[in-house]
């Protein structure tokens, strides 16, 4: 029972942070390989906000998901729009670049110590006994929640909302869509922006949970591999593909070694690129474009 | 191989001239001047500025190989470290279990490298582009787990300690013999590299990475090729994990993080994609580029308070860098050098620009 | 001619910064008007539309010499976006669907000049009317409709932008004779209800001649010819090499084919 919730907890951790991954790839067919590191700043930013905001800890939070949301559009405006027209490579290291520079930033500011943003924000984490004998953080429970919340409204704006739809629409031909009057750059920015704010979210909760370091990066890069196995192209993929990784790690480390916890997310990806390279849900036509 | 004019007057009639690898009386004056300010730079040089020119020499090596896979053939590979890691670890574990010379363990580096090459060339046959790119950086993280492991369960937790290889019953130890050393190293990768590619398969590797379809067309063997170029550029880098692992006389997984692998794809892309020049330019940049910030960051006042930080300074700077190379210049150093060429051999005719070349 | 809607003026196009596509060219639209661009593959036909429409960054296409004016405002070297918000809609020739969206998605996409709510629906229900087709396909997946269903797909995604001046690039390509002349009498019809300005982009100066009003040749980025769509059916050049007819009757010798080559170096 309690293996089941760990793989619960660690799935909503992957697939919070494997839909930034794919709107990104989705919208501008980029792979934003910068993504854990624009997680970590999130975090880095929250512990910030908490000492300057000390004894309102939503306020802290609300005002951190914020300037993490400036800080995606601005990533677009003054990064990655350049970026566009060249091959979808060097877009691809631009981001591991931006990778590198924010690493190098946040340690500078925040130093490279493990930080606990919870105390600073004085919320306390207790820990919650289900039916089963099993136990959950309340951390870990909202992680849970904000994914499903976070997963159903991204489908239902995708699915219905106008502005949902054009995002689709770009991502499938980005000219097309210029020339029906859609404003890429706006598209581009917002796809980052939201991108960002899940994996905002995703950072301050792990952050807030277990502690705030630069190993979260390592976590970002984890579930890439998330995103991949489902199809890079479809967040329904990335869920599937979250749950399977999580399972398989929480399973192996339970069962085999726990020092296997670094490599399953990228073993079951290779076992994934060798079977079926596009993904469950992916298109299959996606890698000839690239 | 394809050359831009080099020089007014000289032309090439033949197919010989044009792949000769020097072509004019004036560059093998130069490469005189070079070779011998190479070979005398260790006896003026400090000990310091050796062993920083025996970095950068070690470097080429690596950054040549990936320069091989990813600028000529178009395969990319993130998972360059994860090769040198286990150029490393093979001269490092043979040492420790065997006790085997140098010249049984460079060998066996380079078999691993071979293999390893096959391996990490398999998905590139059946993916493209960034697909491919993530394969190969799965395939690091795998083999750093491997070193990792082997590390943890033998009890060498810290890392393998290698001692320096005895030639002609005397340990080198001294730096300017491993100058000399990695510079015959990195001379022999050159000339590998520059044969290569004036070769059937260095043909064979730009018609793949400019369209596989038609190469395939054209009947060129591409899953062959592709592999190919995997298993040399793969043997290369795990060379110079080899030759990186007796240099620093210690094997650490911790060396072989996914930085150092994006270090690589900086040299080739600072130095310019598509030149093995540009691989040796990126390289010298790489290697120098944080003891250049660490100068630099002494001179400004107040850079005390980020003396213990150093290495995220080397960090941000190093991004801003790459960030600048790609927005700014992505044809590289090279691209700048080619310029200065350009611009001498048109003297005293400056190149004008058509009127749709403005951005 | 009145105040021409859309002028462009010795306009030259360079494709990559080494490619020039177009060289020169000029032509104007009076309001209403359909203007035919004929022309080979090649010929800067659809150059000139991209360049009317705008180029998007990939395209690395830009407008190194002369003017576009549209309405009085000057638009080359424009972001598509923007050109569309005022007022002009591309039917392009490839890629005129988005494949993985439906139909309706497709039609709902477009961001219109102007954009009330009441404006879109009452578009949309034109459209409806006008190809009642596209309404019983409305649930279907836009890359699974044929080749005549895509065309009108696309005339419609074009229409719900709002245009005042719609521009239609290669309408007949790769659809049936029956279907071209069906589309080609839709369009003329709508154009009549909605008082559209249109340039035709046409390989097939037969389907091309029909409808419009004033017509150019094209040619290696230069305009050939122009007249108005009676003077160019009977010039014998036109009658000859874009309508396959032979004015003479029979065939012809080698050196009036160089005397045609020669007119066209006159004309240029």
């Amino acid at each position: 029972m309690q293996l089941a919730v760990n793989i619960a907890v660690l799935a909503s951790i992957y697939a919070l942070i494997a839909c930034g991954y794919v709107l990104i790839y989705r919208v501008s067919r980029v792979l934003n390989l910068a993504h854990g590191e624009l997680m970590m700043l999130a975090a880095y930013l929250l512990l910030t906000t908490a000492s300057s905001f000390a004894g309102h800890p939503l306020f802290a939070i609300s005002a951190a998901i914020g300037l993490s949301i400036l800080v995606g559009a601005m990533v677009y405006l003054f990064l990655m729009r350049k970026m566009t027209g060249e091959m979808a490579l060097a877009a691809v290291l631009a981001t591991v670049a931006l990778g590198v520079l924010l690493r190098g930033i946040t340690v500078i500011v925040w130093s490279a110590q493990q930080q606990y943003p919870a105390t600073a924000l004085g919320l306390v984490n207790p820990s919650i006994a289900l039916p089963g004998g099993a136990r959950i953080s309340l951390c870990g429970a909202l992680l849970v929640a904000c994914t499903a919340v976070a997963y159903g409204s991204l489908l239902a704006f995708l699915r219905f909302g106008r502005w949902g739809v054009r995002m689709r629409a770009a991502g499938q031909s980005p000219l097309l869509a210029a020339q029906r009057g859609i404003n890429l750059h706006a598209i581009y920015a917002i796809a980052w922006s939201l991108s960002t704010f899940t994996g905002a979210m995703a950072g301050m909760l792990i952050a807030l949970d277990s502690g705030l370091g630069q190993t979260m990066t390592i976590i970002g890069l984890k579930a890439f591999p998330a995103a991949l196995v489902g199809g890079l192209d479809s967040l329904a993929g990335a869920l599937a593909g979250s749950l399977i990784v999580a399972a398989a790690e929480v399973l192996l480390i339970h069962y085999v070694d726990p020092l296997l916890s670094e490599v399953v997310p990228f073993l079951v990806l290779i076992a994934m690129l060798v079977v079926r390279p596009w993904g469950l849900f992916g298109t299959r036509e996606e890698l000839d474009r690239v | 191989m394809s050359r831009l004019p080099r020089a007014s007057g000289h032309f090439r009639t033949s197919y010989a001239q044009d792949f000769r690898l020097i072509q004019t009386p004036l560059e093998r004056r130069w490469l005189a001047a070079l070779l011998v300010a190479l070979l005398t730079f260790p006896f003026i040089a400090s000990p310091f500025l050796t062993d920083l020119a025996s970095q950068a020499l070690l470097a080429m090596v690596g950054a040549m190989a990936l320069m091989l896979l990813t600028g000529f053939a178009g395969q990319v590979s993130l998972g360059h470290a994860g090769l040198l890691a286990a150029g490393a670890f093979t001269a490092g574990i043979l040492f420790r279990e065997t006790g085997a010379p140098f010249w049984m363990t460079l060998p066996a580096a380079a078999l691993v490298g071979a293999f390893l090459g096959v391996v990490f060339g398999l998905p590139s046959l059946r993916l493209r582009g960034l697909y491919l790119a993530v394969s190969t950086l799965a395939l690091h993280f795998l083999v750093a787990y491997v070193g990792g492991e082997y590390e943890s369960k033998r009890g060498f937790s810290t890392g393998i300690v290698i001692d320096p290889p005895v030639i002609a019953g005397k340990a080198v130890t001294d730096p300017r013999a491993w100058y000399f050393i990695l510079l015959t190293a990195a001379v022999l990768t050159l000339l590998v590299c520059l044969n290569l590619l004036r070769s059937r398969s260095g043909r064979a590797w730009a018609a793949i990475r400019a369209n596989e379809t038609v190469a395939e067309a054209l009947g060129i063997g591409v899953a062959a090729n592709k592999l190919l170029a995997f298993v040399i550029s793969s043997m290369l880098t795990s060379l110079a994990g080899a030759l990186f692992a007796y240099y620093r006389g210690f094997v650490s997984v911790e060396a072989f993080s996914l930085f150092l692998s994006i270090q690589y794809v900086a040299m080739i892309i600072i130095g310019g994609m598509g030149s093995v020049l540009g691989a040796i330019l990126g390289a010298v940049f790489v290697t120098l580029f944080p003891y250049l910030i660490e100068a630099v960051m002494q001179l400004l006042p107040g850079a005390g308070a980020y003396a213990g930080v150093m290495f995220a300074v080397n960090y941000a700077a190093f991004g801003v860098v790459m960030i600048l190379f790609l927005v700014l210049e992505p044809q590289g150093l090279v691209g700048i050098w080619r310029r200065v060429q350009t611009y001498f051999l048109l003297w005293p005719f400056k190149h004008k620009p058509v009127a749709g070349a403005r951005r | 001619m009145s105040e021409p809607m859309l002028s462009v003026d010795k306009l030259e196009v360079v494709y990559q910064r080494a490619i020039t596509a177009l060289q020169g060219i000029s032509l104007g639209v009076a309001p209403g008007q359909i203007v035919g661009v004929l022309g080979t593959n090649g010929a800067g036909k659809s150059t000139l539309l991209r360049a009317i429409s705008g180029f998007h960054g990939v395209d690395d296409a830009r407008v190194t010499e002369g003017t576009i004016r549209f309405e009085g405002r000057r638009i080359e070297n424009g972001e598509p976006h923007r050109n569309t918000r005022a007022g002009i809609a591309l039917v392009p020739e490839r890629d005129k669907v988005f494949p993985n969206l439906t139909v309706a998605e497709n039609l709902s996409v477009p961001v219109a000049s102007s954009g009330s709510r009441a404006d879109m629906s009452r578009r949309q229900a034109l459209v409806f009317h006008h190809f009642p087709r596209l309404g019983d396909l409305r649930a279907r997946t836009a890359g699974l409709l044929s080749g005549g269903e895509r065309q009108m797909l696309a005339i419609a995604g074009a229409l719900m932008c709002g245009p005042k001046l719609l521009l239609v690039d290669e309408l007949s390509l790769g659809l049936a004779p029956v279907i071209v002349s069906d589309i080609m009498q839709k369009l003329v019809q709508i154009r009549r209800e909605l008082s559209l300005t249109m340039i035709v982009v046409e390989q097939s100066a037969a389907v091309a001649l029909a409808v419009v009003d004033y017509g150019y040749v094209l040619e290696n980025g230069r305009v050939v010819l122009d007249g108005d769509a009676t003077r160019l059916r009977d010039h014998p050049d036109i009658r000859e090499f874009y309508l396959g007819q032979s004015s003479a009757g029979g065939r012809r010798s080698y050196r009036t084919v160089k005397q045609y080559r020669r007119n066209r170096r006159w004309y240029g």
